[in-house]
Order: C-alpha cells, then sequence, then structure tokens
C-alpha cells in the first residue's frame, strides 16, 4: 500500500466538472508528477487531497468562498493562497458555491476525505504540507518570516520562543538562506522570489511531513533558481524519504524530477508510466503533441515544432468520447463513441486507437 | 495566405520589394539594427517635500549588438537584466541615458515629434501579456486599426480589408473582427498582439516574451507562427525571452544579458555548443531537458545566490558574486568585450 492513494477524485464547481474520476498513487521516497496544461485540474486535485477547497453541497454551504479559504490555518501561511489559482478570475462557471469532492484520498490508511475540517486541520502541515507556485500571495506580507515559521513549530512541535527561533534559524539555513537570523526578523516583501519560495519550503518542511505536494513550486523563479530549488527537493526525498508530488507543466521538470508521471486532460488522466517508460514510448497523442511541441536544447537547431492544434476550449465531455478528439489528428469514430477507459497497469493509456496509435 | 497589397496609402510591403529581397542575403548590407553602448539609467528618488535623486537603477548599463535585415535576434538573460528595458528603449518607448540607435543607417535617437512617429511605424512591439496590452472596450477591428489611424493610413474602408488580411496571415478568421480581447483564448489574443504589431507593415519587431504566458502546445504555434510571418513579411525579430530553448529556436544570434550588460554574443549554433562565459554555462545548464537519460547523467552548476541589485552592480566583472571561477582580478578589473572566436564574443577574462 502506498502511502497516498487517490482513487476515483472527482471534484465539480456546480455544473462545471474539474477532476473527473482522478486515481494516482504516491511512494514514500518517491517523486509523482501531475503534468498538463492550464486548467486541466493539477491544482484542484491537490488542494482537494489537502482538504483545502471551498466546501459545498449543503456542507457548511453558507461560508462564502472567501471567507472558507482565508482560515487563518497552517502557521500565518494565508491558505488564501490556494484561491487566486483555484478560482477563475472570471468566477464564472457557476463555481461559486463551492466545490463538490467524491472519491477517496487515502493516506497511511485514512481517507483524509472524510476527515472533520478541525481533524484535518492539525494533519496539515504536519502529516502533509504544500508548496504553492506564488511565494508571495502564500506568505502573510506583515508577519515577520520568523513569525510564520516560528507558529508552524508551535502549533506542531510544541516548540517556544528561543528553542522555536533556533529551530527556525536553523531551517532557513538548511533551504540555503544566507544570515538566516537576520532574515527571521525580514518581512516577505524584503526577500527575493527565490529566496520567499525557500522560506515557503523551510515552512513546509518544518514538521517533517511524510507528503509533500508542490504546486508548480518553480515555475515563477528563474531558471538558475529554479535549479537550487529543484536540487533543494531532490535531497529532502532523499535524505528524508518524503514522498513528493509534484505538479508542473514542465516535461523537463518531469523528466528531471520524477518517477512515476501522470499526464492530465480535460480533467482525466490519460497517460501514466514510470518516467523512463513514458518519455521512451509515449503512447497517447496528447503526450506526443506535447513532446512535439518543446522546442529542445538537444535536437538539432531550427527542428520545426508539430504543435497541437486548437486549444483546451475545445473539448467534448468525457462521457461523450475522447474530450482531446477536436484536437487529435488520429481522430477516428470510435473516439467520439462513449467513454474511452484507462488500459494498462504500469504504462496505462487512455486512447482506442492506442494500438495504432504504437 | 491573402497578403496581395495594392492600397498605395499603405506602407510598402517587403515581399513586394525585389531589391530589398536580394539585399536580405547578400552579407555586405548594412546591418538593419545597429544598437551602440545604450545605457538606461532610471533615477531612484528619496524625499517627501524636495525629491532627491539618491542613485540610479543602471537598467541597460552598455548594450550594444546589430541585426542583419530578416534575421532574428535572440536576447535572453534572468528576470530584471534589463532586457525589456532595452527592447523599449530601441523603440524610443524609454528615453535612452546614453548610446545611439540606428535603424536602415538612420539615427533614431536623435528623432523627434513627426520624425519619431514616421520612425516608429516601421518598429513595432508584441507584448507578453497579450491580454494587457489589448484595450478590453476595443473590438478587433478598432484594435487592429489604432495604429494604422495614429499615423493617418488609409480610408476606413483601406483600414479594414488590411486588417482581414492580417488576421488571415496569423491565422484567425475575418469574423473575430466584431469580437473583444477578453473573447480569445491566451493564445489566439497572442495572434491578435503579433497582428496589431504587423498592421504597419515595419521592418522590425521587438518581441518581447512573446510566449512564455501560453501554455506548451499553444508556444509551439505561436512560434511556428513568427516563423512563417517572417518569411512572408520579410520581418526583422528581435526577441527578447528567458527561456533558452525557445530563444536558440528562433534566432540565428543570440545575446545573454546579465545585470544590464551582455556577457556572451554568438551565432546560435556556437553559444549553444560552445559557451564560452560562465554565466551561460550556467544557464545551460540548469535548463531542464525533457529526457529523463540526459537529466539522470547531467552536470549541473548550481548558482549560489541571486542577481544583485542593478543600483549597486558588483565592481569589476558583475558576475563575479555567482561565479564559481572567480579570481581576485574579478573583483578590480572589469573584463573586456572581446572577440574570442570568430563571431563569438564574450566578457570575461579567462577562458573557459
Ligand atoms: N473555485 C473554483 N470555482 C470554479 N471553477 C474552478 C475553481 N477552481 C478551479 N476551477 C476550474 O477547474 C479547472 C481546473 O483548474 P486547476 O486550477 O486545477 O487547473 P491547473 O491544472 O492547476 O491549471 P494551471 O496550470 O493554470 O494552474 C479549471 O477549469 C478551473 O477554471
Ligand atoms: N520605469 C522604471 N523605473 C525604475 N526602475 C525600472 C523601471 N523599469 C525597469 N526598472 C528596473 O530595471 C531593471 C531591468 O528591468 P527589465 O524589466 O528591463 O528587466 P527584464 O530583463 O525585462 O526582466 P523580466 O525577465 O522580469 O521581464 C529592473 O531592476 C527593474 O526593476
Ligand atoms: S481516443 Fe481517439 S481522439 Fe482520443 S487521443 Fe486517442 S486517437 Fe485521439
Ligand atoms: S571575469 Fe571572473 S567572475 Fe567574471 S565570469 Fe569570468 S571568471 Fe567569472
Ligand atoms: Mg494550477
Ligand atoms: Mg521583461
Amino acid at each position: 500500500m502506498s502511502l497516498l492513494e487517490v482513487e476515483d477524485l472527482r471534484v465539480a464547481f456546480g455544473a462545471s466538472v474539474a477532476v473527473d474520476g482522478v486515481s494516482f498513487s504516491v511512494d514514500e521516497g518517491k517523486v509523482v508528477g501531475l503534468v498538463g496544461e492550464s486548467g486541466c485540474g493539477k491544482s484542484v486535485t491537490s488542494l482537494a487531497v489537502m482538504g483545502l477547497l471551498p466546501k459545498g453541497r449543503g456542507r457548511r454551504a453558507r461560508q462564502p468562498v472567501q471567507a472558507a479559504v482565508s482560515e487563518p490555518v497552517d502557521g500565518g501561511l494565508k491558505t488564501a493562497a490556494a484561491a487566486p489559482q483555484a478560482i477563475p478570475a472570471s468566477g464564472g462557471r457557476g463555481g461559486r458555491g463551492g466545490a463538490d469532492v467524491q472519491g477517496r484520498a487515502v493516506f497511511d490508511g485514512v481517507d483524509l476525505l472524510s476527515l472533520a475540517p478541525a481533524a484535518m486541520r492539525r494533519r496539515r502541515g504536519k502529516d502533509l504540507a504544500m508548496v504553492f507556485q506564488d511565494p508571495l500571495s502564500s506568505l502573510n506580507p506583515v508577519v515577520p518570516i520568523g513569525r510564520q515559521i516560528t507558529e508552524v513549530l508551535e502549533r506542531h512541535r510544541g516548540l517556544k520562543g528561543d528553542k522555536a527561533s533556533k529551530e527556525a534559524a536553523l531551517l532557513l539555513d538548511r533551504v540555503g538562506i544566507p544570515d538566516p537570523y537576520r532574515r527571521l526578523r525580514e518581512y516577505p516583501h524584503q526577500l527575493s522570489g527565490g529566496m520567499r519560495q525557500r522560506v515557503l519550503i523551510a515552512i513546509a518542511v518544518a514538521c517533517a511531513p511524510r507528503l509533500l505536494i508542490a504546486d508548480e513550486p518553480t515555475t515563477a523563479l528563474d531558471v538558475t533558481i529554479q535549479a537550487q530549488i529543484l536540487e533543494l527537493l531532490r535531497d529532502l526525498v532523499e535524505t528524508e524519504g518524503t514522498a513528493l508530488l509534484m505538479i508542473t507543466h514542465d516535461l523537463g521538470v518531469v523528466a528531471g524530477m520524477c518517477d512515476e508521471v501522470n499526464v492530465l486532460y480535460s480533467g482525466r488522466v490519460v497517460e501514466s508510466a514510470p518516467v523512463r517508460e513514458l518519455f521512451r514510448k509515449p503512447t497517447h497523442p496528447y503526450t506526443i503533441g506535447l513532446l512535439g511541441s518543446i522546442p529542445r536544447l538537444d535536437l538539432p537547431i531550427h527542428e520545426p515544432l508539430t504543435p497541437i492544434r486548437g486549444s483546451i476550449a475545445d473539448v467534448i465531455r468525457w462521457r461523450d468520447g475522447c474530450a482531446f478528439a477536436p484536437r487529435c489528428d488520429r481522430v477516428a469514430s470510435p473516439c467520439v463513441d462513449g467513454e474511452p477507459a484507462l488500459v494498462g497497469a504500469v504504462h496505462a493509456h487512455r486512447c482506442v486507437m492506442a494500438e495504432e496509435v504504437a | 495566405m491573402s497578403t496581395e497589397q495594392t492600397d498605395p496609402h499603405v506602407p510598402a510591403q517587403r515581399t513586394e520589394e525585389p531589391d530589398l529581397s536580394s539585399a536580405v542575403s547578400d552579407a555586405a548590407a548594412p546591418p538593419l539594427l545597429e544598437v551602440e553602448d545604450l545605457k538606461v539609467h532610471f533615477p531612484i528618488r528619496r524625499g517627501i517635500v524636495v525629491e532627491r535623486t539618491v542613485g540610479h537603477v543602471r537598467a541597460v548599463d552598455g548594450v550594444g549588438l546589430s541585426i542583419d535585415a530578416g534575421g532574428t535576434y535572440g536576447l535572453v538573460g534572468e528576470s530584471g537584466c534589463g532586457k525589456t528595458t532595452f527592447g523599449r528603449a530601441v523603440l524610443r518607448l524609454e528615453e535612452p541615458t546614453a548610446g545611439r540607435v540606428r535603424l536602415g543607417g538612420d539615427e533614431v535617437t536623435a528623432l523627434k515629434g513627426e520624425r519619431l512617429r514616421r520612425y516608429r511605424s516601421k518598429m513595432q512591439m508584441v507584448f507578453q501579456d497579450p491580454l494587457g496590452s489589448l484595450n478590453p472596450r476595443h473590438n478587433v477591428d478598432m484594435l487592429l486599426s489604432e495604429p494604422l489611424k495614429v499615423h493617418g493610413v488609409g480610408s476606413k474602408a483601406e483600414r479594414r480589408k488590411l486588417a482581414v488580411e492580417t488576421l488571415d496571415a496569423v491565422g484567425l478568421p475575418k469574423s473575430v473582427l466584431e469580437r473583444f480581447p477578453h473573447e480569445f483564448s491566451g493564445g489566439q489574443r497572442q495572434r491578435l498582439g503579433i497582428a496589431r504589431a504587423l498592421m504597419l507593415r515595419p521592418d522590425l519587431i521587438v518581441c518581447d516574451e512573446p510566449v512564455s504566458a501560453l501554455d506548451v502546445s499553444i508556444q509551439a504555434q505561436v512560434m511556428n507562427l513568427l516563423d512563417e510571418l517572417q518569411d512572408e513579411f520579410g520581418l526583422t525579430y528581435l526577441v527578447i525571452a528567458h527561456d533558452l530553448a525557445v530563444v536558440r529556436h528562433l534566432s540565428d544570434r543570440v545575446g545573454v544579458m546579465y545585470l544590464g550588460k551582455l556577457v556572451e554574443e554568438a551565432d546560435s549554433e556556437s553559444i549553444y555548443e560552445h559557451p564560452r562565459h560562465p554565466y551561460t554555462k550556467a544557464l545551460l545548464s540548469a535548463v531542464p531537458q525533457p529526457d529523463p537519460e540526459v537529466e539522470a547523467g547531467r552536470e549541473r552548476i548550481i548558482l549560489k545566490g541571486d542577481l544583485p541589485s542593478p543600483a549597486n552592480p558588483p565592481s569589476g566583472c558583475r558576475f563575479r558574486t555567482r561565479c564559481p571561477w572567480a579570481e581576485d582580478i574579478c573583483a578590480e578589473v572589469e573584463p573586456e568585450w572581446r572577440e574570442a572566436a570568430s563571431g563569438h564574443k564574450v566578457a570575461c577574462h579567462f577562458d573557459l
């Protein structure tokens, strides 16, 4: 049994389905990737596992979305960080009422989705922690860095005063921030983007969580800083045996970090495989299309790109057929004749034409 | 694609000028764009009643480069190194503190008023954020015609005809003319941004992070489009981007910028095959490759620390605070911008 087993996760905002039956698992000391383009459901999946989605469907439905997400939990970390990512600016698609979450997310034998909010809050930050894409909006701007770290240490590890400060400084040092005692007194805006992301990682690992979810942790950063952060995460997995769920749209990051990969399209896993398998033998036309779209430093210069046509706006509903059909070059009539199933165990794909594709 | 153009009011199209297309292949032709020792310093002001200038952000601090007609120059570097400011100063959207810009042999830096406005029509910009750069209350017809109106080009009907042709060139149907920017996807908006830049049939287009806001599959569409349009309209590009693979794919010459200065420049082949500057080496080694075998066997140069402040750059070599090869001389003497191999320039004391 894996540390985290997500089974048939479904998340709907009103009538719009953001995550549509996603299953995957993460083992201790392993890195599992969720990869796909904007809006495919990566963040919603991770927020559902963390219990950070605004609740919908009867359960505390009175609570307005804003209040539900800005609840001061996680050591001064504004969980509202989730809000700008998860809630589209248009506020559209009838999502205001909150999320309807179904399925299971079994962590160490316990289904997180069935836990009461208070019980989930106790685990968050301690057993499982999350690092968001935008470090600035995930930190509280008016609270010094040090206070934001010691708060977590106090709540989950019972450390107080000097002991907590000392531990906070050690954590900053560990994530490679020079002069940690000075930094503890500073505010988020006084730090560079890369340093803020380190602080978030320091907060996330403060209680040695067994599972870390990193949602696009380096997307906002420069490549040289990205390399530093990825190195830090790799080190954490290797030395602590942390399980890492890595969310990214960058197949380069996937190739360098992950053991297993799940490719998402329109709320579903369309291909999943061990990382080398996936890159050696991509099977789903979407995965093949993604790989053909990336300019690569190791291929001959000016090698033409083969983009995927259209955009994610061109979809059909999964229950009617393959959601990728409107953009797929290999589309045939079986593709739009009902739901395509995920086929295969170790290397699985959701494409009815895969035999022909291979 | 329909680009046939008979309207006398509209600036001439490259495709119709045989002499110019031959100039493109002629190695002896002067570069289309020449920039010499360009500087843009922003004053840092303090004080409530009386503002004083307490220092300068040296955003661009002496950059020179040239781009041949029909060529693509890629300017790459990390956030805050001055790429956008350089691009804006070339277009005179930012007033240079010092230096010279020549377009087609004519000095642009000294132009004022009406003559500057005429020059501006030959140089256009495509922005990173397609939505932010398009007026949300204007429909596509208005957005595309506006640059022509400003420059007093064509009648209303002529402008519309040109808009339709340009939309066709960027792969959008005529039916979008009545639609507004928010009704488009990111990739379509970027096509609109490009169409708008094309309306005046400019010689030079500065593309500032043209694909970084887009999804991977859409990035490829837009890059291919930029390629096609370059051939079709005989465009010269200055591509500004932080993504080394994007820059390599689009450019034939590449310059690497660090803290307001170029540290290395060469044709794309040599800069990616044989990087000479430590910063370029580190950048290249940091780009994750979509191939697990390559990634596993890779030597990474992990740089320490962050970019220093451009208001107070380090003495000597600006890269020395992060350079793994730095020696004493690097703090004392600024390395000169020298030609280390034919057509390959670098600013480092050593041959690494
Ligand atoms: N609170 C919400 N209310 C309504 N719809 C939502 C909400 N949060 C997310 N969605 C929708 O769910 C879908 C999945 O969003 P999600 O944020 O998971 O995408 P993502 O894969 O993380 O994309 P990105 O790469 O842009 O971060 C999108 O269509 C999004 O608009
Ligand atoms: N109008 C301005 N006033 C003061 N400082 C400015 C101004 N515009 C830019 N700067 C500063 O000049 C430096 C260079 O900025 P610029 O936007 O050119 O960088 P860039 O290389 O384009 O970065 P990015 O990749 O983040 O777009 C930065 O330190 C920036 O803060
Ligand atoms: S099921 Fe059909 S449309 Fe979908 S990816 Fe496979 S071939 Fe393409
Ligand atoms: S001059 Fe010195 S500090 Fe600068 S890049 Fe070369 S070796 Fe490094
Ligand atoms: Mg997301
Ligand atoms: Mg910029």
